[in-house]
C-alpha cells in the first residue's frame, strides 16, 4: 500500500467528517429565538436596555430575596416617598397627620389612583397589605415600625389610620423603603392572603407593569396605563440578566446595553476605561453609604481610646482611597455623610499625623522595644487580626495598605481573608479585632445607623462596648428615637455623632457612590435618592 | 451483557451513598449553621427565636443519624427539599435549568468530536507535516488558554467589532456559537493529540503490517481496524468530558449568561443554599457514574473481549 493511497483515504474520512459537521451546523436554527427577539426589542425609539447582576425574582412586594429592589419599586409604590436630602414628599398619601403623643399617623391617601389592572386604590387594601405584611412580622422584625406597630385602621375610603404602642419618629422613613410595605393590587392575593409563600400575579400601582419574563434571561417592563403620575418618557425597560461584570462592560460597547449603573456592578478599571471614552457618558452618585474600619472596644488592646485614635491618624486615608478606588470613592471624615436629615453637624475631621500617632501611642504605654519592629506592653505585643471579605477585591487592598502604614508605627496585623457569611458571622458574635463594615444608606439612615449603636446583636453596640460613655450613648439613642420634638430630636443626634468621632471606634474611610454609565442618546439620568430605588422615571431618550 | 450492566448499576449505589454521606458531613461541619444561611439568604435579621424557629423546621435539633436518614429518605424519592433562596422545590428549578447546559454539553462534544477526530488522524498519518504542526497549535493553545479569557476574546472580535454574534444570552442557534467554541477549544486539544498518538501506536502494529501486505486498501484498513482500536481511549475520554460539561460549565455560563445548572450551583454556593448544594452533589455523582458506564457500555459493544472486569484481554 503506497503511502499516496493511505494519504487520500485519510484526507476522504477527514473531508467527511467536516462536511457533516457543516451540515449539522447549519440545520441547528430550529430552536427558538424568543428570547432573543424579546430582549432585543430596540426597534422602538423609546426602549431602554439594561442589564442587573441577578434574576429580578418572584415579584412579591412583601418579600426579600431573590426579589431585587429596583424591580420591586418599579411596579410597587410607598405611602410616602423619600426624595434628596431626606425630605418626604407625598405619594400614595397625598398628606399625614401625627397625633401630638407621636403615637397615631392618620394618611389620606391619593384620590384617582388606580392598580395596573384598573382596581381601585384605597384604604382598605393598605389595610390588607400593612395586615399581610405584619402576619409574618418575625421576618419583619428588622425594621423598627414593625416592632411598635398596634394597630392598623381603615377611617373611610380614602383614610388609613396606624396606631403605635410608643413613639417612634422614624415611621415615615420606614414607610418608604422598598420593602415590605408596599402595595399589592386585590387580584394578587393569594387565596389564603398569606402574601408570605408567594402571590398571584405583580400588581402594582407603579408606573411600570411587568409585560415578559423569563427566569435568569431578561425582564420586560413595560408603561402602566394606569398610572396616576406623570407617565415614564420611555416605553418600556429590558432588564437583562448577565451575572459577569466583564461580559456586561462587552454587551454595553457593542450597543446591546443602553445604560449599566448600580453599585459594583462594574469593575473600577472598566469604569474608568468606559469614562475615558468620549462615545460614553458616565455618572457617579452623592455618597450612598460609608465604608469604615470597626475598632472592637472590648478587645482590651483597643479599649484604650488612644490606641483606637492613633491607628486612625495613623494611615493615609486620602492616598488609599484615591489609589485603591481611583478616586471613585470619596474619602470620608465622618462615619455617616452630610446627605441625611440630622448629619450636617460640625465634627472635627481627625487627619492623618504619624508623630502624633506615635505619641499617642508611646502615652498609652505601648513602646518600641530597642532593636523591635512591634511596640510591647507588659510583655504583650501590639498585634491585631483584621478581617475583610476575601472576594471583595477593594477590601483586600485596603487592608493591605493600612497593614503596611501601621507596621510603621510598630503595630502588627494579621490579616485574614474570609467569606462573607463567615464574616457577618464573627461581626456578630464580636469576634474579631478590625472589621470592615458599612451603614445601610438612605432612607435607613441615619436611624438604623443608632439603632444598631445602641441595640446588641448587630456587632456594632459589641464594638462600642468598652467605651466609657456607652450607657449615656445608648439612652441618647432611645432618646432620639422616641423624641417627638425635631430640635431635640437634632441636638441628640449631633452629640452621638460627636461622641463617635471623638471615640474612633467606627473609623470613617470613604464613601461609596453609585455609578452609571450610558449611551449619549439617554438624557435626564439622575440617581434616586432612595438607594434602593430605580432611576428610569426621569429618563428621556434622543434620536443620537 | 445484561448480567455486566446488573453488576455495574449496583456498584453504583455504594457511590451515591458515598457522596451524600460526604456532602451532609461536609455541610454540618462548615461554620455556617443552615437556618442562619437560610434567614441570611432571605435577608432576615436573624433573632436567637426565628433561628431555634428554623433550626426545628429544618430538623436540625434532631439526632445527626435520624437527619442523615431523613436527608436519605428524601432523596430517594428526589425530593431535594425547597430552596432557601426562592422557596422553590429545588428538583423544579434544577429541571429548568438542565436543558440549557445539556444543550452546550451536546453542542461542545459534537464540535469536538468533528473537529478533532479529522484532525487526530490526519496529524498522525502526516506525521511531522503541517497539519501535524497545526494540530500541535492548536492542542497548545486550546490546553494553556484560560476558559474565561478565551471567552472574553471571542466576543470581543466576533460580537463588539465584527459585530457577527451576540454577546451573551440564550434562544438562537447564533447564542450557542461562542460558548460552544469556547468549551470545545479544551476538548479538541486533549482529544487530536490522545487520537493521533493511539493511531501512530495502532499504525506501528503487525496486524496492520499483514493487511496491507493482503492489499486491503488503507481506507478500510484505517475505518475497519485502526481507528476501532485506536478510538478507544477517546471514547473513554469523551465520557469523562460528558459528566464534566453536564455538571455544568461553570465558567463559561457566567461569562456567555448561559442561565444552566453551573450558574445557578455557583449562586447557591454564594448564597448558602444547601438544600441545592445537596441535590448538585447528587446530581453530579449520578452523572459522573451514568457517563462512565455508558463509556464502558460503548466498549463493551465495540469489544466484546472486554470483560465483566472491565479489561481488554489482548
Amino acid at each position: 500500500m503506497s503511502v499516496q493511497h493511505r494519504k487520500s483515504s485519510a484526507l476522504t474520512l477527514a473531508t467527511m467528517l467536516l462536511l457533516l459537521f457543516v451540515i449539522v451546523g447549519c440545520s441547528n436554527t430550529g430552536s427558538g429565538d424568543e428570547s432573543s427577539s424579546a430582549a432585543s426589542d430596540q426597534t422602538s425609539t423609546k426602549s431602554i436596555t439594561m442589564s442587573w447582576p441577578r434574576d429580578i425574582g418572584t415579584m412579591n412586594p412583601h418579600t426579600y430575596n431573590p426579589s431585587q429592589l429596583f424591580a420591586q419599586s418599579m411596579l410597587y409604590e410607598p405611602l410616602i416617598s423619600y426624595q434628596k436630602d431626606g425630605k418626604l414628599e407625598p405619594a400614595l398619601a397625598e398628606s399625614w397627620t401625627i397625633s401630638d403623643d407621636g403615637k397615631v399617623y392618620t394618611f389620606k391617601l391619593r384620590q384617582g389612583v388606580k392598580f395596573s389592572d384598573g382596581t381601585p386604590f384605597n384604604a382598605e387594601i393598605v389595610k390588607k397589605n400593612f395586615d399581610a405584611v405584619m402576619k409574618n412580622k418575625d421576618t419583619h422584625s428588622w425594621l423598627g415600625i414593625v416592632g411598635v406597630l398596634d394597630k392598623t385602621e381603615v377611617v373611610d375610603d380614602q383614610t388609613f389610620r396606624l396606631t403605635l404602642t410608643e413613639p417612634y419618629y422614624p415611621v415615615l422613613q420606614d414607610l418608604s423603603v422598598v420593602r415590605p410595605f408596599r402595595f399589592l393590587g386585590e387580584a394578587g392575593f393569594p387565596d389564603d392572603g398569606d402574601t408570605s409563600q408567594g402571590i398571584k400575579e405583580p400588581i402594582g400601582t407603579g408606573p411600570w407593569m411587568l409585560a415578559d419574563y423569563k427566569q435568569d434571561e431578561y425582564a420586560v417592563f413595560k408603561r402602566n396605563p394606569n398610572y396616576w403620575g406623570t407617565a415614564p418618557k420611555v416605553d418600556q425597560i429590558t432588564v437583562k440578566i448577565i451575572p459577569d461584570g466583564e461580559t456586561r462592560v462587552l454587551a454595553f460597547e457593542k450597543g446591546d446595553l443602553d445604560l449599566i449603573y448600580g453599585e459594583g456592578v462594574i469593575s473600577l478599571d472598566a469604569f474608568q476605561q468606559l469614562r475615558d471614552n468620549d462615545e460614553y457618558v458616565t455618572q457617579l452618585s452623592d455618597p450612598v453609604g460609608t465604608r469604615s474600619l470597626l475598632l472592637n472596644s472590648s478587645n482590651p488592646k483597643l479599649s484604650d481610646v488612644r490606641v483606637r485614635m492613633a491607628l486612625q491618624q495613623g494611615f493615609n486615608k486620602q492616598a488609599m482611597v484615591e489609589g485603591v478606588t481611583s478616586g471613585l470613592e470619596e474619602p470620608a471624615d465622618t462615619v455617616l455623610s452630610k446627605n441625611y436629615p440630622y448629619t450636617n453637624v460640625n465634627l472635627e475631621p481627625i487627619t492623618y499625623d504619624v508623630e502624633k500617632s506615635k505619641d499617642l501611642l508611646d502615652e498609652a504605654g505601648w513602646k518600641l522595644p530597642a532593636g523591635g519592629t512591634v511596640r510591647e506592653k507588659d510583655g504583650q505585643q501590639l498585634d491585631f487580626e483584621m478581617i475583610f471579605d476575601k472576594t471583595d477585591p477593594i477590601q483586600k487592598a485596603m487592608a493591605e495598605t493600612i497593614q503596611a502604614e501601621w507596621s510603621e508605627l510598630g503595630v502588627k496585623v494579621n490579616l485574614t481573608g474570609l467569606e462573607l457569611t463567615v464574616q457577618i458571622k464573627r461581626l456578630k458574635a464580636n469576634d474579631f479585632d478590625l472589621y470592615f463594615w458599612y451603614n445601610y444608606g438612605a432612607p435607613y439612615d441615619p436611624h438604623s445607623f443608632i439603632n444598631v449603636v445602641a441595640s446588641p446583636g448587630f456587632g456594632i453596640s459589641e464594638t462600642l462596648s468598652a467605651l466609657p460613655m456607652k450607657k449615656e450613648l445608648d439612652e441618647q439613642v432611645h432618646a432620639a428615637l422616641s423624641s417627638t420634638d425635631e430640635t431635640k430630636r437634632q441636638e441628640l443626634y449631633g452629640s452621638i455623632l460627636k461622641t463617635l468621632q471623638e471615640q474612633s471606634a467606627i473609623v470613617p474611610i470613604s464613601y461609596i457612590k453609585k455609578t452609571a454609565v450610558y449611551q449619549k442618546k439617554i438624557s435626564n439620568f439622575i440617581f434616586p435618592a432612595n438607594r434602593d430605588e430605580n432611576p428610569f422615571v426621569g429618563i428621556e431618550l434622543g434620536n443620537q | 451483557m445484561i448480567g455486566y450492566i446488573g453488576k455495574r448499576m449496583i456498584a453504583i449505589i455504594p457511590i451515591v451513598f458515598i457522596a451524600t454521606l460526604v456532602t451532609f458531613a461536609l455541610i454540618h461541619i462548615s461554620p455556617v449553621d443552615p437556618a442562619e444561611a437560610y434567614l441570611t439568604a432571605a435577608h432576615i435579621y436573624p433573632t436567637p427565636e426565628l433561628l431555634a424557629q428554623k433550626r426545628h423546621e429544618f430538623g436540625l435539633d434532631q439526632p445527626l443519624l435520624t437527619q442523615y436518614a431523613h436527608t436519605l429518605q428524601k432523596i430517594a424519592k428526589l425530593d431535594f427539599g425547597t430552596s432557601y433562596l426562592t422557596n422553590k422545590p429545588v428538583w423544579d428549578e434544577v429541571k429548568l435549568r438542565l436543558p440549557a447546559t445539556a444543550e452546550l454539553a451536546f453542542w461542545s462534544m459534537l464540535l469536538s468530536a468533528l473537529v478533532s477526530i479529522p484532525l487526530g488522524i490526519l496529524a498522525a498519518v502526516y506525521k511531522n507535516s503541517w497539519i501535524d504542526m497545526v494540530s500541535r497549535a492548536i492542542s497548545y493553545f486550546g490546553a494553556s488558554i484560560p476558559q474565561f479569557w478565551l471567552g472574553y476574546l471571542l466576543i470581543f472580535f466576533f460580537s463588539v467589532k465584527l459585530d457577527w454574534l451576540p454577546v451573551e444570552g440564550r434562544g438562537s442557534w447564533e447564542n450557542l456559537v461562542l460558548p460552544t467554541i469556547t468549551l470545545s477549544l479544551i476538548l479538541i486539544a486533549i482529544y487530536t493529540r490522545l487520537l493521533r498518538s493511539s493511531v501512530l501506536e495502532q499504525l506501528q502494529e503487525t496486524y496492520v503490517q499483514y493487511a496491507r501486505t493482503r492489499g486491503i486498501r488503507e481506507r478500510v484498513i484505517m475505518l475497519k481496524h485502526v481507528l476501532k482500536i485506536a478510538i478507544s481511549p477517546l471514547i473513554t475520554g469523551m465520557g469523562m468530558s460528558m459528566g464534566k460539561l453536564l455538571t455544568g460549565t461553570i465558567i463559561v455560563e457566567q461569562v456567555f449568561s448561559w442561565p444552566g445548572f453551573g450558574r445557578y450551583f455557583v449562586d447557591a454556593i454564594f448564597n448558602r443554599d444547601i438544600p441545592v448544594i445537596q441535590c448538585y452533589v447528587f446530581l453530579a455523582a449520578c452523572l459522573f457514574i451514568g457517563c462512565n458506564l455508558l463509556v464502558d457500555l460503548v466498549q463493551f459493544v465495540m469489544d466484546p473481549r472486554i470483560s465483566a472486569k472491565g479489561r481488554a484481554e489482548h
